[in-house]
């Protein structure tokens, strides 16, 4: 019976063994273990998630991009969290008042269009902060339908004549995802200590990892 | 590319630093993934990563979309960090324990895996590590490492067994975390 080592196993996890190979394979069970545990070993390292970077990186590339004349203009000052969540609120504001219901307490179905921040349907103001994992959910399901309906205006704006429908599909999820997710980050780095942000925050990065896996295997429609 | 993106990068070029921040908080964490694993070592990574950002930045105007700008930008972090590696005359020793600090994206339940994984790549050497790195991790053909990394696509191919092999050693144990994870893959 032919014997294979680690290396000959290591190959066989993306190729086809010879028919010498498939013998001992066939006639070795601890050899079908051990290609099975390389394997999974394989495909844990395609689903590493990606890294976050130190929390001044940015500072610092901010010094050497200015000093090598790459950066015009003044610096922006502008706390980054408050920068996002700013951003994430003039979103609201375009969409018309949909959604992002936890971020500044604005109902999710009752956008009036008008480009004013919509309330609550029964004169109450919403939660403000998600209470679980479902909750924070829902908000990123909301944040996508706020974005196709922002995405719809930006064409009416520019004057699109026979605008394209907003992208209902993994990449509009994906934009609205990142943009909750950057603002989340920001917020942590903001206050580490703050259980809110970083469950959302936590929330987000799994979110997005999950979609990205499914667009690396589903494509993006 | 979407309009914003677009946007983002012409803003960019003409040295918006507003511009310039949108791309980092977007693509930072992709970028530094690969070269903290290409690295081993956080300092080092933290180097590679800035100078990979200004080599980027620097070649924007450059940038025709030919391909994704998170691919674009993957190539050039890949890159500035093989080139680093190579002009070092030594290199540190990568013994040490893996930082309590390193911040895994994902709090989910394969955090521990993630790091078990990451632990084992640190102590893989350098070449093994990056051929493994580029072809199991970020899914480069043999062709494409062999063309980075100025070795033939055997080459490559054999080092990336070897490397499968010594990552088999280093994780054994763990076979059961492993397997539920490609379980949950599979049934996800």
């Amino acid at each position: 019976m032919e014997r294979l080592n680690l290396e000959q196993l290591a190959r066989l996890v993306g190729e086809p063994p010879t028919p010498r190979e498939q013998a001992a394979l066939d006639a070795n069970p601890a050899l079908r273990r051990e290609l099975q545990a390389l394997r999974a070993q394989t495909a844990a390292l395609g689903a590493l998630p990606d890294v976050l970077p130190p929390p001044d990186g940015w500072k610092a590339l901010r010094a050497r991009l200015a000093a090598a004349g790459l950066l015009q203009g003044r610096e922006d000052r502008r706390e980054p969290w408050r920068k996002w969540m700013q951003a994430a609120a003039a979103l609201v504001l375009f969409a018309g008042g949909a959604a992002f219901g936890w971020t500044v307490g604005v109902a999710p179905e009752s956008g009036t269009g008008d480009g004013t921040a919509a309330v609550a349907s029964d004169g109450a103001t919403p939660d403000a902060t998600p209470v679980s994992l479902d909750d924070a959910r829902a908000a990123v399901q909301r944040a996508e339908e706020a974005w196709a309906a922002a995405f719809d205006d930006y064409q009416r704006l520019l004057g699109v004549p026979d605008p394209a429908p907003a992208p209902r599909n993994p990449a509009s999820r994906l934009a609205a995802v990142e943009t909750i997710w950057a603002a989340s980050r920001a917020a942590v780095e903001e206050a580490p200590a703050d259980p809110v942000f970083n469950e959302i925050l936590a929330t987000m990065v799994a979110e997005r990892h999950q979609l990205l896996r499914n667009i690396s295997r589903d494509g993006w429609h | 590319m979407g309009i914003i993106e677009a946007e983002l990068i012409r803003r960019a070029c003409e040295g918006d630093e507003r511009a310039v921040r949108a791309l980092y908080d977007r693509y930072a964490p992709r970028v530094y993934a690969v070269v903290r694993r290409i690295a081993g070592d956080d300092d080092l990574a933290h180097d590679y990563a800035q100078e990979a950002w200004i080599r980027a930045i620097r070649a924007l105007p450059g940038f025709r979309g030919d391909s994704r700008l998170s691919t674009w930008l993957h190539r050039i972090a890949v890159n500035t960090a093989i080139q680093a590696q190579r002009k070092e005359k030594k290199r540190k020793q990568l013994e040490a324990p893996f930082p309590d600090e390193v911040p895994v994206a994902p709090q989910t339940g394969d955090v521990l895996l993630g790091r078990r994984l990451e632990e084992a790549l640190a102590q893989l050497p350098p070449g093994m590590r990056q051929v493994l790195i580029l072809h199991d991790v970020e899914e480069w053909t043999h062709e494409e490492i062999a063309e980075s990394l100025g070795v033939t696509p055997g080459t490559s191919k054999s080092q990336l067994f070897k490397a499968r092999a010594k990552m088999r050693v280093l994780l054994a144990g763990y076979e059961d975390e492993l397997e539920t994870r490609e379980a949950e893959a599979w049934s996800g």
